[in-house]
C-alpha cells in the first residue's frame, strides 16, 4: 500500500507525483511571528486563516506547532486540531517536542496524520514513546538526524543516526519505512561560518545515503535553513535552487512556505550559477568566496533599478499583467486574489476576453515559435481552466451566445482520444464553445449533433490508417448532408497531401489539414475572420520518377521454425523491468510527451532531458512499479498456416481462420501473405499474440482527465501507451527467441525501429493489414479474454492500452505501406 | 560546398533520417539534406508527415 495521509476531506500521498509534498510551515509559534501574535490573544480562528492560506497557495500538508513558553502547549494543540479538522482540507503534521501533547493531538484527529518528530536527542527514550503512538494510531512521522552528540553535521553522520532510528522505528516497533520521511538537517550557507561552507553537499549527500542505504524511506527538510542570515528576496531565490537540487537527489517533501518557492524557470540563468556554486562551494574567483559573489550580486538588484523579481511580481506589478504572467507560466499560485482584486475593476467577461485569451494567445504563439513545450501549454491551460472556474459564478448565466461552437469527434471505428482531448483543451480555454462528442462516432451522429448544435466548425480527429480511409470515405455524406461549414481534419496517420487529395474536393466547404492543436486553433481564428482556406497540395514537383520497376523476389526455401508448442497460452506475470530496455524513450519524450527540441541548442535540450524529462520518466517508472497502475499480461501462440494469393488461412485443431490482407497497387507489389508457403510449398507457421497493460491505467487517467489535470493526464497516458508499445516490441523478441530466429537482435532502440531482427510484426489496423475485423479470429485462436481483454463492436480492444500483432518469420518479411 | 550532415529524428517512432544514407525505401539517395526532401516525403518506417521530425545532433 502506498503511503498517505488523510484529513477528514481527502487524502494525499507522501510521494507526490510531482516532488516534493510541501509541507506549510507558518502555523509555527517560532518561524511565524503573525501565527504566534494571533495565538497569544487566543485569536484561533485567525490562526486557522493561515492555515486555510496556505491551503489556497499550493501547500499539500500542514505543519502546526502551538509550543510557547508560559502558554499550555497541549490546551493550544487541542483547541487548534479542532478548529481545522472541520475548516482545513489538508491533512496535519503535528509538530511538538512533547508525547503528550502528540498523543493528545493524535487521540482526537479523524484521519491519518503524521507526527514532528523523531529522533535520538535523549539517547532512545522519547523515540520509544512516540513510536508507541505511531503505532496506535497508525500515524506516520518525520526523523530528524539529531543523535546524543547533537545533530548530524556530515552525511556520514546522517546516514548512521538515520539507520539507527529506522532500527528502532522499524525493526522494534514495527512501523512501515515508507511511512518515516528523514530530515538530513541543513544548515545555513548564508552566514560566512567557514565549518559550514559545505553544508549543502553534506545535506545533499545525506539524502542520497539514506534513500540508498534505507530501501523505501521518504526524506524531508527544512528548506529555508539552507539561507538563514541572507536576505529575504536572495533567500527566495537560493532556497528555490536548492530545493530543486535536493529533490534531484532523492527528496519527497519540505517544510516551506509554498507561496515562497519560485519555480525554477524563472530563475535567470546567471542568479541560478551564482547560487550552484554557493551551494555546492565552488569558488570560481581566487579573491572572493561564492557567498561574496552571491551577496554582492542581490545587493546590486535591490539598490539599483533592477527591482527583484519577487518585488516587482508581487508588489508593483499591476494584477492584469501579474494574471497573465500567471497563464504564460502556467501557475494557479495566488489565482484567487488575483481575480477577487481584477473583479473590483472589470466584470468577469472583461477579465476572460482581455487578459485570460490574449495570455492563451501568447501561449500558443510562443507554441508555434517553438519556445514553449506542450507539457508547459497543459499546465498553462491548467491555469486558465482553473481562472475561468473561478469566474463563473460571477458570469451572467446566458454566457457568450454568440461565441463559436465546434464540434470534436474521433472517428467511426477508431478509440483514441488523446489529441482530440488535446485540441478540446486548447480550444476551450481560448474562449470556444467546444462540443465533444468522444470516440467512435458515426458520420450520421456527427451530421445530426452539427445541425442541432448549429455549430461553426467541425473538428475530427483519429489515429487509425482506417479513420484516415473513414474520413475520406464519409467527406460525401457531409456534402450531402449541406452542412457547409469547415472540416478540420488531424491524425497521425493523415498528410497535408492526403486531406488536400483526397478529402477536400469531395466536400463543398474548405477542408484544412491541422498538424497539431494550435493548428486547430489558428484554422478556428481563420474561419471566425473569414479567410479559411482548403488545404492545398502542390503536385507540380512530383518525386524523382521511380526507376523502372523494382520487384522483389522472396525467397520461397527458407525454413519453417520449429514452435515451442502448437496452440495458445496466458502469461500473467511479466514483470516490469523487462520492459524498460525496450522503451523507445525518443518518441515518448519528444513525440507523446512533446519535449521536442525544436529551436534549442543541443546543450539546452539535453539538460531539459536531464533536469526535467528523465527524472519524470524514471519516477513514473518508479511509480507504475511501486503502485501497481500497470499490469502487463500476454495471450499469444503459434499454428499451422499457408497462404493462398492474398490470403493467409490458419488452422487451429479442425478449424480454419482466414486472414485477407491488400496487395500493393504498385511494384514491388507486396503483400503479407507473400511471407507465408502455400499448401503446396508444405504450408508454413505464423504467431499471434495480444498484450496488455491492464485496466488500471486506463482508470488512472480516465481521473486524470476529468479533474483538469492535463499535464498529468498527458504524461501518464503517453507513458502507459508506450509502455504497450515496448510490452510488444518485447514479447516479439520473446517469440523470436522460442522459434530459434534470434540469431542477430538489436542492441539499441533504433534497431528495433529499423526491424533489424528477423521477420516483422503487423498490427492490425495498420496500412498492410488494415482491417480490424481480423481482431474476431485472434480473438478466437488466443482467447485472450483471460488476460482481461475484451472487443468492442468496432474491433477494438479495451482496456485501451492493449495491443495485437501478426508474426511473420520470414527473414524478408519487413514493414511496407500499401 | 559542405556535405550535409544534421539527421533528424521521428518524433513518432524513432527512425533517424541520416543524410549520409538517404532514404532507400523513399528512393531518397545518400547527400540530401532533411530540409531538401521532397514535401511529401514521409517517415518510411511509421509514415507520418516531415513536421514530426526533431533535428537530432
Amino acid at each position: 500500500m502506498k503511503p498517505a495521509l488523510a484529513s477528514l476531506y481527502q487524502a494525499v500521498d507522501l510521494r507526490q507525483e510531482i516532488p516534493p509534498l510541501l509541507i506549510g510551515e507558518r502555523m509555527n509559534t517560532n518561524g511565524s511571528k503573525r501565527f504566534r501574535d494571533r495565538l497569544l490573544v487566543d485569536d484561533f480562528q485567525g490562526c486557522v486563516e493561515i492555515g486555510l492560506e496556505q491551503e489556497r497557495r499550493g501547500a499539500h500538508i500542514l505543519d502546526l506547532c502551538v509550543a510557547y513558553a508560559g502558554r499550555d502547549e497541549k490546551a493550544d494543540m487541542l483547541e487548534m486540531v479542532q478548529s481545522l479538522r472541520g475548516t482545513v482540507k489538508l491533512p496535519l503534521l503535528i509538530d511538538s517536542t512533547t508525547p503528550d501533547v502528540i498523543e493528545a493531538a493524535l487521540r482526537i484527529y479523524p484521519g491519518r496524520c503524521m507526527v514532528n518528530s523523531i529522533n535520538l536527542e535523549d539517547g532512545g527514550k522519547a523515540i520509544r514513546r512516540v513510536c508507541t503512538l505511531l503505532k496506535k494510531y497508525g500515524a506516520s512521522t518525520v526523523a530528524l538526524t539529531i543523535g546524543p552528540k547533537g545533530m548530524a553535521m556530515t552525511a556520514a553522520d546522517k546516514v548512521t543516526i538515520a539507520r539507527q532510528i529506522h532500527d528502532i522505528a522499524v525493526g522494534e516497533f514495527g512501523l512501515r519505512p515508507q511511512d518515516i520521511l528523514f530530515d538530513a538537517l541543513t544548515f545555513t550557507i548564508g552566514a560566512g561560518d567557514e565549518s559550514l561552507r559545505d553544508a549543502a553537499i553534506q545535506t545533499l549527500d545525506g539524502i542520497r545515503g539514506i534513500k540508498a542505504a534505507l530501501p523505501g524511506v521518504g526524506c524531508v527538510l527544512g528548506l529555508s535553513n539552507i539561507s538563514f542570515g541572507l536576505a529575504p528576496a536572495s533567500r527566495k531565490v537560493l532556497n528555490s535552487v536548492f530545493l530543486h537540487e535536493a529533490v534531484l537527489a532523492g527528496l519527497d517533501a519540505a517544510i516551506v512556505d509554498p507561496g515562497n518557492i519560485l519555480p525554477l524557470a524563472r530563475i535567470g540563468s546567471s542568479e541560478r550559477e551564482l547560487c550552484l556554486d554557493l551551494l555546492y562551494n565552488r569558488q570560481k574567483d581566487p579573491l572572493r568566496t561564492p557567498l561574496m559573489l552571491f551577496i554582492d550580486h542581490f545587493h546590486r538588484l535591490a539598490g539599483g533599478e533592477v527591482k527583484s523579481a519577487e518585488k516587482a511580481e508581487e508588489e508593483h506589478r499591476p494584477a492584469d499583467q501579474a494574471l497573465t504572467a500567471r497563464i504564460v507560466e502556467g501557475s494557479k499560485e495566488g489565482l484567487e486574489d488575483l481575480l477577487a482584486i481584477l473583479l473590483r475593476r472589470m466584470p468577469a467577461v472583461e477579465i476572460i476576453n482581455r487578459i485570460l485569451i490574449p495570455a492563451m494567445r501568447h501561449v500558443g504563439e510562443l507554441f508555434g515559435k517553438g519556445e514553449l513545450l506542450l507539457p508547459f501549454v497543459l499546465q498553462s491551460a491548467e491555469a486558465m481552466k482553473r481562472s475561468v472556474a473561478l469566474l463563473e459564478p460571477h458570469m451572467p448565466l446566458v454566457k457568450e451566445g454568440h461565441a463559436t461552437r465546434i464540434l470534436l469527434a474521433t472517428v467511426q471505428g477508431d478509440v483514441h482520444d488523446i489529441g482530440k482531448n488535446l485540441v478540446d483543451i486548447i480550444l476551450t480555454n481560448n474562449g470556444y464553445q467546444v462540443f465533444n462528442l468522444g470516440i467512435k462516432v458515426p458520420a450520421e451522429t456527427i451530421i445530426q449533433q452539427a445541425i442541432e448544435k448549429k455549430v461553426h466548425v467541425i473538428g475530427l480527429s483519429g489515429l487509425l490508417v482506417k479513420s484516415a480511409l473513414v474520413m475520406k470515405e464519409s467527406m460525401q455524406q457531409y456534402r450531402e448532408a449541406g452542412l457547409g461549414i469547415p472540416i478540420l481534419l488531424g491524425g497521425a496517420a493523415l498528410t497535408k497531401k492526403f486531406v488536400a487529395t483526397e478529402c477536400g474536393p469531395a466536400y463543398d466547404a474548405p477542408v484544412v489539414y491541422c498538424s497539431d492543436a494550435f493548428a486547430g486553433l489558428q484554422a478556428v481564428r481563420d474561419s471566425e475572420a473569414g479567410k479559411l482556406k482548403g488545404t492545398t497540395f502542390d503536385m507540380a514537383a512530383p518525386v524523382a520518377s521511380k526507376p523502372g520497376v523494382k520487384t522483389v523476389d522472396l525467397d520461397r526455401s527458407n525454413p519453417v521454425p520449429v514452435p515451442p508448442f502448437i496452440g495458445y497460452t496466458h502469461v500473467h506475470d511479466i514483470p516490469l523491468s523487462v520492459l524498460y530496455p525496450y522503451v523507445n524513450t525518443q518518441a515518448l519524450f519528444r513525440g507523446r510527451w512533446g519535449y521536442r527540441r525544436a529551436k534549442l541548442s543541443l546543450e539546452d535540450y539535453n539538460k531539459l532531458i536531464a533536469d526535467k524529462v528523465q527524472p519524470l520518466y524514471e519516477r513514473l517508472v518508479r511509480e507504475s512499479a511501486s503502485e501497481g497502475w500497470l499490469k502487463p499480461r500476454a495471450a499469444y501462440g503459434y499454428f499451422r498456416c499457408f497462404s493462398r494469393n492474398n490470403e493467409l488461412i490458419v488452422r487451429d485443431e479442425n478449424r480454419e481462420y482466414l486472414f485477407g490482407f491488400p496487395r500493393q497497387g504498385e511494384a514491388p507489389n507486396l503483400c503479407i501473405a507473400d511471407y507465408f508457403k502455400t499448401e503446396a510449398e508444405g504450408g508454413d507457421l505464423v504467431g499471434f499474440f495480444v498484450v496488455t497493460m491492464g485496466g488500471e491505467i486506463a482508470e488512472k487517467t480516465r481521473l486524470l482527465y476529468e479533474t483538469s489535470q492535463y499535464h498529468d493526464y498527458l504524461m501518464i497516458h503517453a507513458f502507459g501507451v508506450e509502455l504497450t508499445d515496448a510490452l510488444a516490441e518485447y514479447w516479439h523478441a520473446v517469440m523470436r527467441r522460442e522459434l530459434g530466429i534470434a540469431g542477430k537482435e538489436p542492441t539499441e532502440t533504433s534497431g528495433f525501429v529499423t526491424q533489424d531482427y528477423q521477420g516483422s510484426r503487423y498490427g492490425f489496423g495498420y496500412p498492410s493489414c488494415p482491417d480490424m475485423e481480423a481482431h474476431k479470429p485472434v480473438f478466437k485462436l488466443l482467447h485472450p479474454e483471460a488476460v482481461g481483454l475484451e472487443l468492442t463492436e468496432n474491433m477494438q480492444m479495451t482496456p485501451e492500452f492493449s495491443t495485437s500483432a501478426l508474426i511473420a518469420h520470414h527473414p524478408q518479411a519487413k514493414y511496407f505501406a500499401v | 560546398m559542405s556535405y550535409p550532415t544534421q539527421r533528424f529524428i521521428c518524433t513518432h517512432c524513432g527512425y533517424i533520417y541520416d543524410p549520409a544514407n538517404g532514404d532507400p525505401m523513399n528512393e531518397i539517395l545518400p547527400g540530401v539534406a532533411f530540409e531538401d526532401l521532397p514535401e511529401e516525403w514521409v517517415c518510411p518506417i511509421c509514415y507520418v508527415a516531415r513536421e514530426n521530425f526533431d533535428p537530432l545532433d
